[in-house]
């Protein structure tokens, strides 16, 4: 998802929807648009009971 | 007779970006190929269309300031983007369509065009891509 900054585009904050054709690497280039929540889920670790170490006996 | 005037009017758009208030020529040129269709028996060369090869050419005052001019164009140097143009503001109609080129590629930007006492302008085109007119209001 893309946003706008720059009022060339649009109004600032609204979501940039492009049309065919669009170059969106130049409009974030330019500052026109930003990317937005494209960050991953960051993965849980797992908890203490799933973890096995290995003894020595 | 002469029916269009154009003041203040035109809408300039450049891979989204509204460049109305940096641009003070623009003109788009629908063109195809002329492929000679003569044949034996014709008394006239006949032509029949090839492919489309549409420009448009756009005279911009340069701008270094952030989003404007430059910022606009210098990161489509050797890529394809969507232009469009309009006789008036809109919304779109069959006596105001929208005249979009998809795909339009530009070769090359005059990153420089400076005289001493002019406001510095740069004439850029952009060549080929598909035309489309847009004459329903969205």
């Amino acid at each position: 998802m893309y946003k706008i900054v720059s009022p060339r585009i649009g109004v600032p904050g609204d979501e940039f929807v492009p049309i065919a054709g669009v170059n969106l690497d130049a409009l974030i280039a330019g500052g026109f648009i930003i990317e937005v929540g494209t960050e991953k889920p960051k993965t849980r670790k797992p908890k203490g009971d799933n973890i096995t170490t290995d003894k020595e006996s | 007779m002469a029916t269009s005037t154009y003041l203040s009017n035109p809408v300039v758009i450049v891979n989204s970006v509204d460049l109305t208030n940096q641009c003070t020529a623009a003109t788009l040129t629908r063109r195809f190929a002329e492929l000679d269709a003569t044949s034996f028996g014709d008394t006239s060369t006949k032509y029949t269309a090839g492919l489309q090869d549409n420009e448009l050419t756009l005279t911009l005052y340069m701008s270094y300031a952030a989003t404007e001019t430059y910022a606009t164009l210098s990161s489509l140097v050797g890529t394809t983007t969507t232009v469009r143009v309009q006789p008036a503001a809109p919304p779109d109609s069959a006596t105001n369509p929208g005249l979009i080129l998809t795909g339009a590629f530009l070769a090359e930007l005059p990153v420089l065009n400076a005289t001493m006492g002019e406001l510095s302008t740069i004439d850029v085109v952009f060549r080929g891509g598909v035309f489309s007119a847009d004459t329903t209001a969205p």
